[in-house]
């Protein structure tokens, strides 16, 4: 057996069970459960980071490959977009302890590793010679993250919806108590987006930067460039509304969700009109 | 005037560029798929007339895209001229004066300054007031402060002090670093060029753009991963002339072009035009290698064997003989075999599949022939390597754009301003200092700090008493 897919699968266990218990969490008051919702989760995240370093090393068997990351396959993007999320849920765990959105966050990670388990093929390639440079390890990574980060604010946009939901409903149940304040998720939810949309544009340009180092060009409006663009079009717009017409709430969500659903185009969808960027277009 | 100035019109322009451009990424596009663009012409003739009309098959290269794109460049330099943002933090003191009567004056408009800061402080410090003063100056600068001009006199001082005031040019700049952007484009978009340049191993090819300059590609080598068709690397010793002048000469590859001037040279691809240096037939034991269009004795029998044509990538299209691709992906060859005053119908042998042959008519239709008693084992084909000449003056421009992005992104957004309003008179042989704050932080946030900051000031001036308040008169969003 591979130890990489062993430790992949066990990751895939552990955010699982972490999720249900994030879920959980959400309508008991057992803190209990809270704190092994973080300790199952912070073990899967440790599986992951080792089942990662398996990939590596067996990435870097291949002479062309070595010391860029492997994260030209669906797989092992799926795999690192899942990683982040978690990582950046820990982020905000640290700073904001709202252990309650673990129910809407880490489903993502599950499902994130759960669809590279069961879709994506683990095959270790080598790289075709437009990879074989050092800004893989860079332009994807930021961009990734940067999903991730996006990842999160939808968890908390979601979460900004149901505790609307519960305040104007007539009979509030116990869920309403236990989340927080519409007026913290909206702000968590901003600042989530205003550290991540910096990281996608910047992000975006550095592919510019390697383009036009590969191909001659520093845009040219392949189906994943457009894409990554209007995505952060929706989140510019985003700004805009909430900084200057002083938007929040439901509808500031809304908009924030129209863009995360943009970065899900982007990084699945694409890969069906993309012949630059597909993953899927070598298979 | 008024409407490109509103926000409101500049954000629908921003969705609707964002929307034309998924448009573009869903239908098939000149620039990138020229095939699927007449299909897409022959299966809807109607609908292409209407498409044809609005640029939908070049949309990124439409007139209405581009304008769309230049209003919004336009808008941008409108809207940061005119919109000035609202400012709570922007109540300076004026350019330094040294007349006691313009500090008297300076004092007495303290409560006007104040109004404006959403946090204030006073402090009481047991130090005579010129300790104070210095005590003060020197405790921010401490915390990273800096300090603009001061004024001073008997009655006393004031001085402003600010922490990250680039953070107020943040939006600017990155405004700005879009239209430098989108300039470099337009400068690309005029002066620059892209072009193709296939050319044969050993061979050369004049440019388009440049027609007194000749590309020769002395040698092409492409590596695959072993057992696949994926190249491991693949590169040209090139070089440059203008006539006997060389103008540059270097290996090429992916990721490492030849600069000559700005015009630079990629390894972008490379293919199998049909030309080849010889094919290897097995006929029974005997293994003969044939050059192109080159007649070859085939020992102990009267026939000779000609090779004439290789198809890089076989297919069969209306009946004839075709390839899909320049890539040789599946590679077939042309024989023909002469005895004397007579010839066979030329005949289709694969590479990949000896099992496989067909027979071609005069009009060269093709019809499935029985398995040949003879082989290719193997094909040396000339390939060409795939140049992509590319000249981009706007590219420095749009790199600078680019960090001019980055400068103004993360001030606005991972830079926090603050601003400081100090004054401190002289009380009795001892010292009052009045603090105003203002930030661009969260209030609650700021709040933290701006305490703590009165804290650390109050320890190091030695006060004996220091309040603190939030400004009544101002709501903090």
């Amino acid at each position: 057996m591979n130890p990489e897919i062993v430790l992949i699968k066990g990751t895939f266990a552990f955010y699982s069970v972490a999720a249900l218990l994030a879920l959980c969490y959400l309508f008991s008051k057992q803190e209990r459960l809270s704190l092994w919702m973080l300790r199952l989760m912070g073990i899967g995240l440790a599986l992951h980071l080792a089942s990662f370093g398996f990939r590596l090393h067996a990435f870097w068997q291949i002479p062309e490959n070595r010391f860029f990351l492997p994260i030209n396959s669906f797989f092992g993007a799926l795999s690192y977009l899942a990683l982040a999320v978690a990582a950046v849920f820990f982020v905000i765990e640290r700073e904001y302890r709202l252990g309650i959105l673990g129910a809407f966050v880490l489903p993502w990670t599950a499902i994130g590793v759960g669809a590279a388990v069961i879709f994506a093929d683990p095959a270790i390639a080598g790289l075709v010679p437009a990879l074989q440079s050092y800004w893989i390890n860079i332009h994807p990574m930021v961009l990734m993250t940067a999903y991730a980060a996006f990842g999160n604010a939808f968890g908390v946009g979601l979460a900004l919806l149901i505790q609307e939901h519960q305040i104007k409903s007539r009979k509030p149940s116990e869920l309403c108590y236990r989340l927080p304040s519409i007026e913290d998720l909206d702000n968590l939810n901003y600042k989530i987006i205003v550290a991540a949309f910096p990281t996608l544009t910047v992000g975006i340009l550095m592919g510019g930067v390697w383009a036009y180092n590969a191909w001659g060009r520093f845009w040219g409006w392949d189906a994943k460039e457009t894409w990554s663009l209007i995505t952060a079009l929706i989140y510019a717009g985003y700004l805009h509304m909430r900084f200057v017409k002083g938007l929040r709430g439901r509808k500031a969500v809304y908009v924030s969700m129209v863009g995360f659903a943009s970065v899900l185009f982007t990084f699945v969808g694409v890969n069906f009109l993309s012949e630059l960027h597909g993953y899927l277009s070598n298979e | 005037m008024r409407l490109l100035r509103s926000i409101r019109f500049n954000i629908f322009l921003g969705l609707l560029i964002a929307l034309a451009a998924a448009v573009g990424t869903l239908l098939p596009q000149v620039p990138e798929v020229p095939e699927k663009v007449s299909q897409f012409h022959q299966a809807h003739p109607q609908w292409s007339k209407l498409f044809d009309f609005f640029g939908l098959f070049n949309i990124y290269q439409s007139w209405w895209f581009m304008g769309m794109l230049g209003l919004m460049a336009f808008d941008i330099i409108v809207c940061k001229l005119w919109n000035k943002p609202p400012d709570v933090g922007m109540v300076a003191l004026p350019p330094e004066i040294n007349r006691e009567e313009e500090i008297e004056r300076q004092l007495s408009r303290k409560e006007a300054a104040l109004k404006l800061k959403p946090y204030q402080a006073l402090l009481r410090s047991d130090l005579p007031f010129d300790d104070a003063f210095g005590k003060a100056e020197g405790a921010l600068k401490e915390a990273g402060y800096r300090l603009s001009p001061e004024f001073r006199g008997a009655s006393g001082g004031a001085f402003v002090a600010t922490k990250h005031g680039l953070q107020r040019w943040g939006s600017y700049i990155a405004h700005i670093a879009l239209v430098v952007i989108l300039a470099g484009s337009l400068v690309k978009g005029l002066f620059g060029f892209v072009e193709m340049v296939p050319v044969l191993e050993g061979g050369s090819r004049a440019m388009q753009n440049k027609p007194d300059w000749e590309v020769y590609v002395d040698k092409f080598t492409v590596r695959y991963y072993e057992g696949t068709r994926t190249p491991k690397i693949f590169s040209s010793v090139m070089r440059v002339q203008q006539g006997d002048r060389e103008l540059g000469a270097k290996t090429i590859y992916v990721n490492d072009p030849l600069d000559i001037g700005g015009v630079r040279f990629y390894q972008a691809s490379w293919g199998a035009g049909g030309m080849f240096r010889s094919v290897t037939l097995k006929i029974g034991a005997q293994k003969l290698s044939l050059p192109q269009k080159k007649r070859v004795k085939i020992k102990g029998t009267p026939f000779t064997v000609e090779a004439d044509m290789m198809l890089p990538n076989f297919t069969i299209k209306d009946g004839q003989a075709d390839t899909a691709s320049l890539d040789l992906q599946n590679p077939a060859v042309r024989l023909s075999f002469t005895a004397g005053p007579h010839k066979t119908s030329p005949l289709w042998l694969f590479e990949n599949n000896p099992e496989l042959c067909f027979v071609e008519d005069e009009n060269g239709m093709l019809d499935h022939a029985p398995k040949p008693p003879f082989q290719i084992v193997a094909i040396d084909p000339v390939l060409f390597s795939g140049i992509q000449v590319a000249y981009d003056p706007g590219y420095r421009i749009v790199l600078t754009g680019a960090i001019l992005w980055l400068t103004g992104i993360v001030s606005l957004f991972y830079l926090h301003r603050r601003r400081l309003w100090v004054l401190v008179e002289p009380d009795d042989g001892q010292a009052r200092i009045t603090l105003g704050g203002w930030s661009s932080r969260g209030p609650k946030e700021y709040e933290r700090e701006f305490q703590g900051l009165v804290k650390r000031l109050g320890s190091s001036l030695a006060c004996s008493d220091f309040q603190i308040s939030r400004n009544p008169l101002l709501e903090v969003s």
